[in-house]
Parts: C-alpha cells; sequence; structure tokens
C-alpha cells in the first residue's frame, strides 16, 4: 500500500510541471532582478554594471521617497478603513441581519469582482467637478457646501482614492471576517447571555476576543495587499496631480517600462519587496499563532 | 459542506427591538444605495450623447436613449476583441492552474516521499513575492525567446504567478481527505493515477471550484501583467482596453466609453449573480471542509 | 551612462537563463519572424505600418491613400496597419529592433532616431531627405515642416513630417469684440484682455489639466519670446539649466496666471473634449492649441462660435520675435532603412504627392506636405492660417520638443499642481532639469 502512494516516479510527474514553471516564472526572475539592481541598460541593448548607483538614486530621488511614503500612509489608511468597516459589517451580518445577510452580503460583496480600471473610471466621474459637476459634488452643493475640486490636490485625490478602494474592497473583508465570527461556538455566546452580557459588551468581551487571530491575519493580509496598490490609481488619476499620489508600484511600473530606466526600476521593486516581506513574515507568525490555538 | 450558519441569537432584550429594527433598515438602505447607485448612474448614462455629457448635469437621465454608444463601444471600442482577449488568456491559464496545482498538490500532501515538506514550504514562499519583481527578467526572457507579441507571455505568467497559493490551498483541502479513501484504491489495485482522477479531484471538487473562482478574478481582472506583456493593440484584455479607450490628443468619446464600462460591469455581475452562492460558500467555508 | 564598460557576465547570464527558460518554453514558441530572401531590392513584401493606437486621422489618411491615389503602389506592395497604444509603443520598437522585425513605417521615439539614438546609429533609419530627393520630390515638403525637422534633429532628417501643426491662441472673436478688445501683440496686452474678460464673468483661458502639454506648451512659450528661438536647444546642449533664474521665470508667469484665475476652475481634471467645449460653447474666451484642432474648429455641430487665432504674443524686451512660427510635426513616422526599396519609393512618392492635398480635403488639417492638387472650399479660419504658414520666415519648437521620455511626462503630469500653486515654479523646473539629466 505504502509503496503506491510512495512511488518517486510518479510523484515527480504529478510535481515536475508545477514545480518547473514556478522555477522559471518566479524563482529564477527574482533571482535575476536582485543581479538588475546594480545593471543599467535594457533588453536590447545589453546591461552594464553600475555597482551601487541605482542604491544611492533611490535615497536622493524626491519622488521615490515620496512614493514610498505614500504607499505606506494608503497601506495604513486603507488597511485601518478596510478591517473596521468590513468587521463592524460582519458584526451586522451575523447579529443583526442574519437571515436577511445573504442578499445584502451578495450585493456589499458585488464591487470585489468588477474590473478596477472600470470601477476608478466611474469614481472619477462621481467626483468630477467639470464638464458638469458630479453627484458627489452636486450633493454637497445641494447641503450648502462648495463644490470640490477633487483632483487638484493630493490630499483631496487621496480621500477619493480611499474612498474609492473602499467601496471596492470591504465586501471581500466583511465576508472574510464574517467567516471568523460564524466560527464562534454558539454555547459561548449563550452563556455569556446568561452571564446576563448584552449588545456591546458582548462584542467587547466574547465576540472580539474570541475573533482576534481571524482579525490579526485580516489586518496583515489586508496590509499586504495594500501595498501593491496599482490599477485603481493609475486608472483614477494616473497618481496625480504630478506624482502626488504616486505609489511606489506605479513608480516602478514607470520607471522601467515608460523610461525604459530596467535598473533603477529593479531597485524599486525591491523595496517593494522588502516592505511586503516584512508584513507577510508578520502573516505567518500570526497564522501559526491561529493554529496552534485551534 | 455545511452551509455557514446564519443565525445567530438576537444580542439584546424584546424591548428595545422595534427601534433598532428600524435603525437597522435605514442602515440597509442606505448599504444597498451606496452599493446600487453608482451601477445606475452608470447605466443610464451610457446612453448619453457627447453633448449630454458635456453639457448637462452629469446627474440628470438621458434626454433619449443613445443605443449607439453600444454599437460604438463594440466596433470602434473594439470591446468584442477585447473580451475575447481576455477570455483566450483566461480559461487556458485557469485550466493549467487547477490541473499543475492539484497535481503538485497531491504529491505534497498524498504521496509519500522524503523532502516533501521543503517542497511544499519552497513553493509557498512564492505567495510572499509580488508580482512587481518578476517582471523586468519575465520581459526580458519573453523577449529573448521570441514569446513577445504572442498570448504567451500573459498565460505563462499567470500560471507561473497563481501556482503557490492554488499548490498551497489544494494541499490543504487534500489534507482534510481521510487517508483511508486512498488506501481502499490501492488496495483494490488502483494506482496514483486512479487515486488522484477518481478518489481526490471528485472529493475536493469544491475546493477545485474555489480556487478557480478566485484565480478567475484575480486574472480576468489583472491590469499589471497585462500592460507589461501584451505589446499589441489587438491582443488587449478588457482592462487594458478600457484604459486606453481615447484618442491621440486626448479627447474621448463618453458616450461609447460608458457604454464598454457598463457592458463590462453587467456582464461580471451575470457571471457574478449565477454563481454567487458557491463564491459565498467557498469565501466562508474555510478551506478545510471540501 | 555612467559607466559604459559591458559585463560579459549579465549578458551571458542572460543568455544561460534564456536558454533554460527556451527549454522549458520548447513548443510554446510563437511564429518566427525572419524575412524572405529573393529581390534584394524589394525585401519588403507589404507596406506594413505601425503607428500608435490613438492615431485614428493618421490610419484613417493611410486608408484613403491606399484605396485612392496610391492604388497602384498598393497593388505591388500592400499596405497592412499595427497599432499600439502609445505608452506601450517605445517598448514595441525596442523588441522589434532587436528581433530586426521593424515594420516599413514606425512611429519611434524621437530619442531613438536622433544622430546617435539606438535605432539610428544600429543603420535603421533612412534618411528621407535623400530617398525623397532621389525620387525627385523632396520640396514636395514644406519649408516649415523643412525647417522643424531640421531643428528637432539637427540638420539630419529622419522622419516623415505626415503631420504638421502650428500652435497659437484660438480666440472667440465674437467676446473679443463685445468687450473692445483687439488681437494682443504683448503678453501685457494679453493679461489686460484676459482681466477684463474675467471681470465680466467670462473664463478667459481654458486648457486640459489631464492633457497636460496644453499647460506646460504656455512655459516654453514664454521662455522662446522671452529669450529667443534657441532657448531650449541651449538646454539640451548643456549651456543653459531650466533651473536658472531666467527659465524659472516663464513657469512663475504661468503660475502668476493660474493664481489670479485667469484659467479655468478644477483645471487639474479638465480632459480634452471638456476645454475645447467650453470654447465652443462659449464658456471661455481663449486656449492655447495645436492647429488639428481646426477639424473641430469647422465642425458647425461642434462649434457654434466665431473663432479666430493669433500668434503667441511678445514679450516687451524679449529675445524672441512674435513671427516666430510655434511648429510641430507630429509623431515622428520613420522608414526602415533596411526594407527600403523600389516598391516603397512608389509609397514614398505617392505620399508626397498627395498626404497635404488628402489630409487638408478629408480631414481639414495641414500636413508637411504642400497642398499639390487644389482643394476647393477651404474654411476662413484654415485659410488664414495656411497664409501665416506660407509666410513664415523662422519656425520654433515647442516646449518639450528635445525632452527624453521622462522629462516630456513630467512637464505634462506636473502641469496643473503649477498652474494651481501646489508645486512652485522652482521645483517644476527642477524635476525637468533632473530628469534630462538622469534620463
Amino acid at each position: 500500500m505504502r509503496h503506491v502512494l510512495g512511488n518517486k516516479k510518479v510523484a515527480a510527474a504529478f510535481l515536475g510541471p508545477a514545480l518547473l514553471v514556478y522555477i522559471g516564472v518566479m524563482v529564477v526572475p527574482v533571482i535575476w532582478s536582485f543581479v538588475l539592481t546594480v545593471m543599467n541598460g535594457s533588453p536590447v541593448l545589453g546591461f552594464d554594471w553600475v555597482g551601487w548607483d541605482n542604491f544611492a538614486r533611490f535615497f536622493r530621488d524626491p519622488t521615490a521617497r515620496h512614493a514610498l511614503w505614500f504607499t505606506i500612509k494608503y497601506a495604513l489608511v486603507m488597511s485601518l478603513g478596510q478591517v473596521v468597516l468590513g468587521y463592524l459589517m460582519a458584526i451586522l451580518y451575523v447579529f443583526v441581519l442574519k437571515k436577511l445577510s445573504t442578499f445584502v452580503r451578495t450585493m456589499v460583496f458585488f464591487p470585489v469582482v468588477l474590473p478596477s480600471v472600470a470601477i476608478s473610471l466611474l469614481f472619477s466621474r462621481l467626483f468630477a467637478v467639470a464638464p458638469q459637476l458630479g453627484p458627489v459634488n452636486s450633493l454637497l452643493q445641494a447641503i450648502g457646501i462648495e463644490p470640490v475640486d477633487w483632483f487638484a490636490t493630493g490630499s483631496a485625490a487621496f480621500v477619493v482614492i480611499v474612498i474609492m478602494d473602499l467601496w471596492r474592497t470591504v465586501g471581500f473583508y466583511a465576508v472574510l471576517l464574517f467567516a471568523g465570527l460564524v466560527e464562534i461556538p454558539d454555547e459561548v455566546i449563550d452563556s455569556a447571555r446568561v452571564d446576563g452580557a448584552g449588545g456591546l459588551r458582548l462584542i467587547r468581551h466574547i465576540v472580539l476576543p474570541m475573533s482576534l487571530p481571524v482579525l490579526l491575519s485580516t489586518i496583515i493580509f489586508s496590509l499586504n495587499n495594500c501595498l501593491k496598490v496599482f490599477d485603481s490609481i493609475l486608472a483614477l488619476n494616473n497618481g496625480g496631480p504630478g506624482t502626488a499620489t504616486t505609489p511606489l508600484n506605479l513608480y516602478m511600473f514607470q520607471t522601467s517600462f515608460l523610461y525604459s530606466n530596467y535598473g533603477y526600476g529593479s531597485v524599486l521593486a525591491l523595496v517593494i519587496t522588502v516592505l511586503c516581506l516584512t508584513v507577510t513574515l508578520l502573516i505567518f507568525r500570526s497564522s501559526r499563532r491561529d493554529l496552534t490555538e485551534s | 459542506m455545511t452551509p455557514p450558519a446564519d443565525v445567530k441569537r438576537p444580542l439584546g432584550p424584546r424591548a428595545a427591538r422595534i427601534t433598532r429594527s428600524t435603525v437597522v433598515k435605514i442602515l440597509v438602505v442606505l448599504i444597498l444605495v451606496i452599493e446600487i447607485y453608482p451601477l445606475f448612474w452608470i447605466f443610464t448614462n451610457s446612453f448619453k450623447s457627447q453633448y449630454e455629457f458635456l453639457n448637462t448635469p452629469l446627474m440628470s437621465l438621458p434626454s433619449q436613449l443613445h443605443f449607439e454608444n453600444y454599437v460604438q463601444a463594440w466596433t470602434t471600442g473594439n470591446l468584442g476583441r477585447n473580451a475575447l482577449n481576455s477570455i483566450i488568456v483566461t480559461v487556458p491559464s485557469l485550466a493549467v492552474i487547477i490541473l499543475l496545482g492539484a497535481a503538485a498538490g497531491f504529491a505534497l500532501e498524498v504521496m509519500i516521499w522524503k523532502g516533501r515538506n521543503s517542497v511544499l514550504l519552497f513553493i509557498i514562499g512564492g505567495i510572499m513575492v509580488p508580482i512587481q519583481i518578476i517582471l523586468l527578467p519575465l520581459f526580458t526572457i519573453y523577449f529573448k525567446t521570441g514569446l513577445s507579441g504572442s498570448y504567451w507571455p500573459l498565460i505563462i505568467t499567470y500560471i507561473g504567478h497563481s501556482l503557490p497559493l492554488s499548490v498551497f490551498l489544494f494541499a490543504t483541502y487534500f489534507r482534510a481527505v481521510p487517508r483511508e479513501l486512498f488506501e481502499a484504491v490501492a488496495i483494490d489495485g488502483g494506482g496514483p493515477m486512479r487515486s488522484f482522477f477518481s478518489v481526490a479531484l471528485p472529493v475536493v471538487r469544491n475546493g477545485v471550484f474555489t480556487v478557480a473562482l478566485l484565480m478567475f478574478f484575480s486574472i480576468w481582472n489583472d491590469l499589471l501583467i497585462a500592460l507589461t506583456f501584451n505589446i499589441r493593440n489587438d491582443m488587449s484584455t478588457i482592462q487594458v482596453g478600457l484604459l486606453h479607450f481615447n484618442d491621440e490628443y486626448g479627447s474621448t468619446n463618453y458616450g461609447p466609453l460608458f457604454a464598454a464600462i457598463s457592458t463590462t460591469v453587467f456582464a461580471t455581475l451575470a457571471v457574478y449573480l449565477s454563481i454567487n452562492q458557491q463564491v459565498m460558500r467557498g469565501m466562508t467555508a474555510g478551506s478545510v471542509k471540501g | 551612462m555612467a559607466n559604459q564598460v559591458r559585463s560579459g557576465l549579465s549578458r551571458g547570464a542572460v543568455l544561460a537563463l534564456s536558454a533554460t527558460l527556451a527549454l522549458t518554453l520548447a513548443g510554446c514558441s510563437g511564429d518566427s519572424n525572419d524575412n524572405p530572401s529573393g529581390d534584394p531590392g524589394n525585401r519588403a513584401t507589404e507596406f506594413s505600418v505601425l503607428i500608435t493606437a490613438e492615431n485614428s486621422a493618421g490610419a484613417d489618411m493611410l486608408q484613403r491613400l491606399a484605396e485612392g491615389p496610391c492604388a497602384e503602389a498598393n497593388a505591388a506592395l500592400p499596405y497592412t496597419l499595427d497599432q499600439t497604444p502609445s505608452a506601450q509603443m517605445q517598448q514595441k520598437i525596442l523588441l522589434l529592433a532587436g528581433q530586426d522585425a521593424l515594420p516599413v513605417m514606425f512611429a519611434a521615439g524621437q530619442q531613438f532616431i536622433y544622430k546617435d539614438g539606438q535605432l539610428a546609429a544600429a543603420g535603421q533609419v533612412l534618411d528621407v531627405k535623400d530617398a525623397l530627393t532621389d525620387l525627385g520630390v523632396f520640396d514636395l515638403i514644406t519649408p516649415a515642416a523643412q525647417s522643424v525637422v531640421d531643428q528637432l534633429y539637427d540638420g539630419e532628417f529622419p522622419t516623415l513630417p505626415l503631420q504638421f501643426n502650428t500652435e497659437g491662441i484660438f480666440y472667440n472673436k465674437t467676446l473679443f469684440a463685445q468687450h473692445g478688445l483687439a488681437v494682443p501683440e504683448t503678453v501685457d496686452d494679453l493679461l489686460e484682455a484676459a482681466r477684463t474678460l474675467k471681470a465680466a464673468g467670462i473664463t478667459p483661458f481654458v486648457a486640459s489639466g489631464k492633457t497636460g502639454w496644453s499647460i506646460s506648451r504656455w512655459v516654453g512659450e514664454f521662455i522662446f519670446r522671452d529669450l529667443g528661438a534657441d532657448a531650449m536647444m541651449r538646454v539640451r546642449d548643456g549651456q543653459a539649466k531650466l533651473t536658472d533664474p531666467e527659465y524659472v521665470r516663464a513657469a512663475q508667469r504661468l503660475q502668476d496666471m493660474g493664481l489670479e484665475g485667469l484659467f479655468i476652475n478644477g483645471i487639474t481634471n479638465v480632459d480634452m473634449d471638456t476645454a475645447l467645449n467650453q470654447l465652443f460653447t462659449g464658456q471661455a474666451a481663449m486656449m492655447y492649441n495645436l492647429t488639428n484642432t481646426l477639424q473641430r474648429i469647422n465642425d458647425p455641430s461642434v462649434n457654434t462660435q466665431d473663432l479666430g487665432f493669433f500668434p503667441f504674443p511678445a514679450i516687451t524686451g524679449g529675445k524672441g520675435s512674435i513671427d516666430d512660427l510655434p511648429a510641430n510635426v507630429g509623431s515622428p513616422n520613420v522608414l526602415s532603412a533596411k526594407l527600403y526599396g523600389p516598391n516603397v519609393g512608389v509609397w514614398l512618392r505617392c505620399m508626397a504627392e498627395n498626404y497635404g492635398s488628402i489630409s487638408m480635403e478629408a480631414q481639414g488639417v495641414y500636413s508637411g506636405f504642400k497642398i499639390n492638387t487644389p482643394v476647393p472650399n477651404i474654411a476662413p479660419l484654415t485659410a488664414e492660417i495656411q497664409e501665416r504658414i506660407d509666410a513664415a520666415t523662422s519656425t520654433v519648437l515647442w516646449f518639450e520638443a528635445l525632452f527624453n521620455q521622462k522629462a516630456t511626462t513630467d512637464a505634462s503630469n506636473n502641469a496643473a499642481p503649477l498652474l494651481t500653486g501646489a508645486m512652485s515654479a522652482e521645483e517644476y523646473m527642477s524635476v525637468l532639469q533632473a530628469d534630462l539629466e538622469e534620463g
């Protein structure tokens, strides 16, 4: 019996193709990319050795520094929004809406599956100030607030980006956290209620502690995704005005593929990787804690 | 497969429930308006003329229905071609991801050999790698091998980048399958092939569906990879096509653009609603209940 | 480039890795791109053209030529078209060049075809002047277009000037008359007129923040009028920096206008259509633009106003002149030196003879080629500007003409922030100067 499932040739045949593609598409390029950080050139003309120049350039490039800062700011604000709103929605689903929740969950989840470019084009119109006031500015005007030129300053554009990406993603995090809440055994909640706990107290003392592991890994998962933001901003305002809302990822893309600066682009890619790696290490640590607890 | 337990006991005493139910109703209506209004808005706008876009309030309804916007989106806007391209790159990628991912998951989790844990870790490590870092080298590879300008760069990259997560998920699904099932096949004299195709795959079919779904939406909605490797206009996917909906000097035909967005959105909605039950089950049931 | 020592290791590594991957991918490889040998004079088997996806006007023109006057050339060498979004065009050109698979005519970036550019150095670029002279049709290129190409490429002639645009300010004649305004000769007059209009509740200037060049060109015009027609060449040659005070002054002038509220509100997210619509409905009085907008200006279903055109005014005491005609020849149309032969020559001659007339007749816009067959019913404004072009003694380039890709993109992306004051004039110019130095 053992020998049937222990047949090494068969195992190799099953694993081989996936392993080969994985090494070719992921492992080799990652190593290669490290090498590119000390090079300059293009795929056509070949690459020249430039040592640490590209790294030095990163430290004196104000656009890159700003992009790094913007990326971190975006990730922190977005993660906070995604997790808090998602958690509130999940509580709404589980404790308030109950059976009704399927329909609401479906609707709130829907934007998750929409093409991000379509959503960005939609939001750039929703927040328009010209040629005609968009719905948001019309609404502001109706309640007596001056229409805002949302895309003229980095801070206003940032608000639009956050609102848009929250609209797009909260449904996903709500369902993720919903799954965690559903897992809390009914007996625990019942016995707490017998002890006189209700409403907010129940949530604070029973629900929150019980769903802490899920909450923690959701936070880190969300951070990790937000650090890679790209499509929505590219399509919304191309990181503008100027480069005020350009995340690292978009700057890396422009540097490499628009300005053909492959070496420096690799340094930027490396910075993104280091950022994600730091966060992802946290994911694994927290998920390990999940496993030992359950 | 146990459906998620939707029903929990109410939190508060009965007396407070009447006012609370009003609050809840308002809240739900508000949430639904926030979700649905933008879609309604984009749909109505897709029937406006260029003149209306520029000279009437954006919130107003179209004065007459310009269906030709949809015709233009399909003809000059290449929406049909782009949709076909999206299908051409998505379907084979999905098929290969499922097949290779499941096979590798099977080899790593069900079959027994030395070092399988290290190999599993080696592959799972790939989940951490952000796509940006592999773009440049891949670009060079596709260029040197003459694959640039075909659909292959997209398909190969999608497969490679999706494999770590797929293998990981399949390994978890297989872990939950009772080993007796495989041993029974072995007693009957069946080989690993039979174990895989007639026992393992059918048992985790919900898992297969979940992986397919996750990967479908991530590939279908991908922009970064498509934008990087696709250098031919007639090979643009829907996402890339929408991004380039204006002419050389930056002018836009709003009607057809909105018609294109609207078509994309509502086609996705149709797909989503038809499989929504499974989406929710896949998302909430967790990985191990396959 | 800082270090030109080629690393044998990196190339070797690249090849070794590619070889490994090629094995993995064996069987998936696409079709090969080898050229059919045979008649060495006619290496091209089709008149293959690669232009940007956004250039629908160019595609339309070539189609008209292939079906009309160039039918004969088309029979010998059938026309085929490939289009790529402009953002990916240069990447694609490099790929094709690397595979020796460039088409007959392609929109290569200026940096590649300028003297030391990668394609020029590799002998891929045909000298259009020589070819047209051999065909006896070089004099069909207008003197103005010749002058633009000459300045752009420092005497070389690597591009076919299919498009030709002069630039200047389109204005609403009715609004000017209502407020008793004359056509401004100096920038001071221009600002005076703008203030009068603003006081009357009319938006003086409109531009598009999303199409940033419609703003950044102002900076260029201020520089040319203030510092002379060769001001940007001095920057290219390193004799001056954009961060020098006299250059920063130009950006500052524009910002002052923006802060004074002379431009349309919400300019950052205004796109080209919105901007033009403001002009076409009389809500805004003036717009700096290219003459390719004439097609729309002359379309009564789009434009309801009586519009006129005046050249960018002079700066009192400046070295430039109001007679320096700002002009461009659109994106480059490069002919492959390797695929050039008699059959391509037939196409070339046909384009030279017909492009100007057909462009005017079908699209109402100018070309760098003369109008060889008279075109009836030219719109008055179009005819008026044509006279200016014919009378021009000298042309000046546009602001971004000699910039690299990054500087061009930044000039455009940062234009709206400069105008709204979100970015200072010094910052704007120093970003561009850094781009020019770092690439």
